[in-house]
């Protein structure tokens, strides 16, 4: 899966997107067109530690770094449906406007001052706003402590609008980082050395406390990311680029888009490269299971 | 025809100067028994000739040691990287080497199975009461050998210093540190300093390649020795008693059998070691102290560690000022008491059943309730304990936080296998009640009624143990009593034979004997005082015409084959000539 892969469902909204500007009120896409969010209680989010080098409170929600076959800004692929829609023209956009107050002020209130039922938007920068929607887990439908990732609501046009509008409401926060192919070799060392004891080195993820989960690194693109290492989304830290320079992050990036898929798995089958509980099942309940069944074969053809 | 002369010519030689014939003789004639579980313990033993098999070809290109070096070769991520001299050649041997990865996973997954098959086969002797007077020995040095299995596997697990491995490593050494006084010096002696030494990986490569291995060489000969010594045991059935064996004669009917299974085990592990990865160290990365990777658990053989570790809570305690850590009452503790568990259960068992007699025929697992019950029990919480080593995973996948997923495992570890134990037991007791083949074949009328039974003798207050009602004990099979007679006879070669005639079986004895006597012998040995009769040879005498045809069609068909290759041979050289 790449960032180009244009999902049905995607185009739909894209084209409905479109209809709308021609005809007045925009109508959502399927995700988003249900009831407005009720709630995006962030259960992690008040007690955050306030570490980071860019004053950007916690995001809307409490996710951590994965993503999915969205189209963000930066992504080339997003510009195939991108034609037919004005240009994201900074905060003013009445589209970026429009779409916040239908699916997000609810919560995140009218100029993200935040609520009882989410956070402040204000200073969360770009970066947030763009992973967040991009990789699905915002609008949520429906109170999740860690909403998992999704197809993403809204086309990459209208999560560049949003992004554009939320920034307006200003206070800074880590723009979206600009990425490039790195070294696989740093970024296998630095994977390892800060990515692993969550993601797992395999990038499958693996638990954290308290029932979340630092999720499967497998649908993550480039951007998204380093949107996360840089924003530091739900349970993980943030990254900034005193830590981790841009070619670092570059570096990471790559190798992370070297653990998707089944590129590494040169021994056959993955089993969900979960290691060797997986390991051992599949030596139990196929290899032994087998053998057994063959030594009662064996043993029935007695005397033949 | 000419292979199987030159066989012959060959054995004559060898006998002329061995003398092997009698040897080889009494080896083809060994009855092996038919029934399947008994080829659990050569699956292991085939597993283990995998092992060696593809560990030879690994030892030649795997590099035993920590020295920093640089990885180049084509797996790119790793090209240019400093690591371990170990780690970089097991990348190396996995992705450079023309079927290394191929080798490599065999042998992990054959050591998986290895492993397992020792744990069934102990199973299957454990709930038969196979270990009972007189193979006490044998299940003794089956008990090391699983031991040094489980020893060997963390080993090998360990020796390719990956990250995940090497977490493991840490586990085992703190775990030995723990043992009050003693702990610190062990760790020191076996891993030369403090973790993570350079010692460690060589050390454990000898005792890996060379030390282990040796001795599970030398205890699977004696193993076998003392099996083809005291004979196999066998369950009970028509014609089995204490003091013969009914099966299948090595040569040449268990021979193809046992090869055969060979070729599967050789087919199911290479099968899946080019189909499944396993242990994927090049994603895992090499071993630093500073890293770590989640989820990790251990090998399965050795989960049930990991899982007790997890399950019990950290307790530490003083005792004369030393303080015991905690890794010491679930590491140590635990393990050790395991192993003494199994190491005396021969003993124990015989104690609690007063038998000092010798036991040929098999218990049915159902003849023993209590024992059933004992070691379903124990088998239920080795399974929690191997769940508890995976409680990562379980949160992850069910989004369960992972300190409920502990709760909940410990109280199943509590709760579980006193439950379990009990229902095995009296699911044994209803099946010796009701005579069923197994569990299928039970109805809610034998529950009921053994209820009852059970009830009635509990009121009672009498201690006897037959059950219910229903079928006779089953130590009645092995009663002559329904073997008929024995019938004698003289074979062409004029040796003597004897066979078994009972209702529905036909035994043949394996062995020939030179007088009547002898054989008459043997044939009392094995069923007592039956009525014996001298008849004709079964298939009838072969007469002399018939012998002389065969052997005349013999002779022809040699000529012939002779002729016709004289004749290629003419025809041949007839033709290169003309060219």
């Amino acid at each position: 899966m790449t960032g180009t892969d244009t999902l049905p469902a995607r185009r739909i909204a894209v084209v409905l997107a479109v209809l709308g500007l021609a005809t007045g009120p925009v109508p959502l896409p399927a995700h988003a067109a249900g009831p407005a969010p009720l709630s995006a209680r962030v259960g992690g989010a008040p007690d955050r530690p306030q570490t980071r080098a860019a004053p950007a409170p916690p995001p809307p929600t409490v996710p951590t770094p994965t993503a999915g076959a969205s189209v963000p800004p930066t992504d080339p692929g997003g510009g195939s449906a991108a034609p037919a829609i004005p240009p994201t023209t900074g905060p003013v956009s009445p589209l970026g406007a429009d779409l916040y107050l239908r699916s997000c002020a609810s919560c995140h209130g009218p100029a993200g001052q935040g609520s009882q039922r989410a956070p402040s938007l204000v200073g969360v920068g770009p970066a947030s706003v763009d992973f967040q929607l991009g990789t699905g887990r915002m609008p949520i439908d429906q109170e999740a402590a860690q909403p998992p990732h999704r197809r993403p609501a809204f086309s990459a046009a209208e999560i560049r609008a949003i992004v554009a509008h939320v920034s307006s409401f200003g206070g800074g926060g880590p723009q979206i980082p600009a990425v490039g192919p790195g070294d696989l070799r740093d970024g296998r060392e630095l994977f390892l050395a800060n990515c692993a004891a969550c993601h797992s080195a395999a990038g499958v993820g693996a638990t954290l406390t308290n029932g979340f989960v630092a999720p499967s690194l497998d649908q993550s693109t480039p951007v998204q990311v380093a949107e996360a290492v840089r924003v530091g989304p739900g349970l993980m830290p943030a990254f900034p680029e005193s830590v981790l320079s841009p070619p670092q992050v570059d570096a990471v990036t790559s190798y992370v888009q070297e653990l998707r898929g089944n590129r590494l798995d040169r021994g056959g089958a993955s089993l969900g490269r979960l290691g060797p509980t997986t390991e051992g099942l599949v030596a139990w309940g196929i290899g032994l299971v087998l053998l057994v069944a063959v030594a009662r074969w064996l043993g029935s053809r007695a005397g033949e | 025809m000419i292979t199987r002369w030159l066989l012959r010519r060959l054995g004559r030689s060898l006998d002329d100067r061995l003398r092997t014939a009698p040897v080889l003789r009494r080896a083809f004639a060994k009855v092996f028994p038919d029934h399947w579980s008994f080829m659990l313990g050569e699956l292991a033993l085939y597993s283990f000739v995998v092992l060696v098999l593809t560990g030879i070809f690994l030892t030649l290109f795997f590099e035993p040691s920590t020295a920093d070096t640089v990885y180049s070769g084509s797996y790119a991520p790793l090209d240019g990287s400093r690591t371990s001299a170990a780690y970089a050649s097991t990348v190396r041997l996995s992705f450079d080497v023309r079927a290394g990865l191929l080798m490599r996973q065999t042998h992990h997954w054959a050591a998986l199975l290895f492993v397992a098959a020792i744990v069934l086969h102990l199973l299957r002797i454990f709930f038969t009461g196979a270990f009972r007077k007189p193979r006490e020995i044998n299940w003794l040095i089956g008990v090391t050998m699983l031991a040094l299995a489980l020893f060997n596997g963390f080993t090998g697990y360990s020796v390719p210093d990956d990250l995940l491995s090497g977490t493991g490593l840490r586990i085992l050494y703190s775990v030995t540190q723990s043992i009050p006084v003693l702990g610190e010096w062990l760790v020191f002696v076996a891993a030369g300093g403090e973790f993570p030494t350079e010692e460690m990986v060589p050390r454990m490569f000898v005792s890996h390649v060379l030390l282990v291995p040796a001795a599970l060489a030398a205890l699977i000969a004696a193993h076998l020795g003392i099996l083809v010594r005291q004979k196999h045991s066998q369950f009970p059935g028509p014609g089995r008693t204490e003091n013969n064996v009914v099966g299948s004669l090595f040569w040449p009917s268990y021979t193809m059998r046992t090869l055969a299974l060979f070729a599967w085990v050789l087919a199911v592990t290479f099968a899946l070691g080019g189909l499944a990865q396993i242990n994927p160290v090049w994603i895992y990365g090499p071993f630093d102290p500073a890293q770590a990777t989640s989820p990790a658990q251990p090998d399965w053989y050795v989960a049930w560690g990991d899982g007790a570790l997890r399950l019990f809570p950290a307790v530490e305690f003083r005792i004369f000022g030393h303080l015991v850590a905690s890794p010491f009452l679930p590491g140590v503790v635990f393990g050790g008491l395991t192993f003494a568990g199994l190491y005396l259960w021969p003993f124990l068992d015989r104690r609690h059943r007063r038998g000092q007699l010798s036991h040929q025929l098999l218990d049915p697992p159902r003849e023993h309730p209590a024992r059933l019950g004992f070691g379903v029990a124990v088998l239920t919480l080795f399974a929690v304990l191997l769940a508890a080593a995976a409680d990562d995973i379980v949160a992850k996948i069910f989004r369960i936080p992972v300190l409920d997923v502990l709760s909940i495992l410990r109280v199943l570890a509590l709760a579980l296998p006193i439950p379990a134990g009990v229902l095995a037991y009296l699911v044994a007791r209803v099946l010796q009640a009701s005579g069923g083949r197994g569990v299928g074949d039970l109805t809610r009328q034998d529950v009921r009624s053994v209820r009852r039974a059970v009830r009635a003798r509990v009121g009672a207050g009498v201690g006897a143990v037959t059950a219910g009602s229903g079928t006779p004990p089953p130590q009645d099979w092995a009663a002559p009593a329904d073997a008929d007679r024995i019938e004698l006879w003289r074979d062409r070669a004029g040796r003597w034979r004897w066979r078994c005639r009972g209702a529905g079986v036909l035994l043949t004895a394996n062995q020939l004997y030179l007088s009547r006597d002898e054989a008459e012998r043997a044939a009392r040995t094995a069923y007592g005082d039956l009525p014996l009769r001298e008849v004709e040879p079964p298939g009838g005498a072969v007469g002399v015409p018939a012998a002389m045809v065969e052997r005349a069609g013999r002779v022809a068909g040699r000529t012939g084959g002779y002729l016709t290759l004289a004749a290629v041979a003419y025809w041949r050289s007839r033709r290169s000539r003309r060219r």
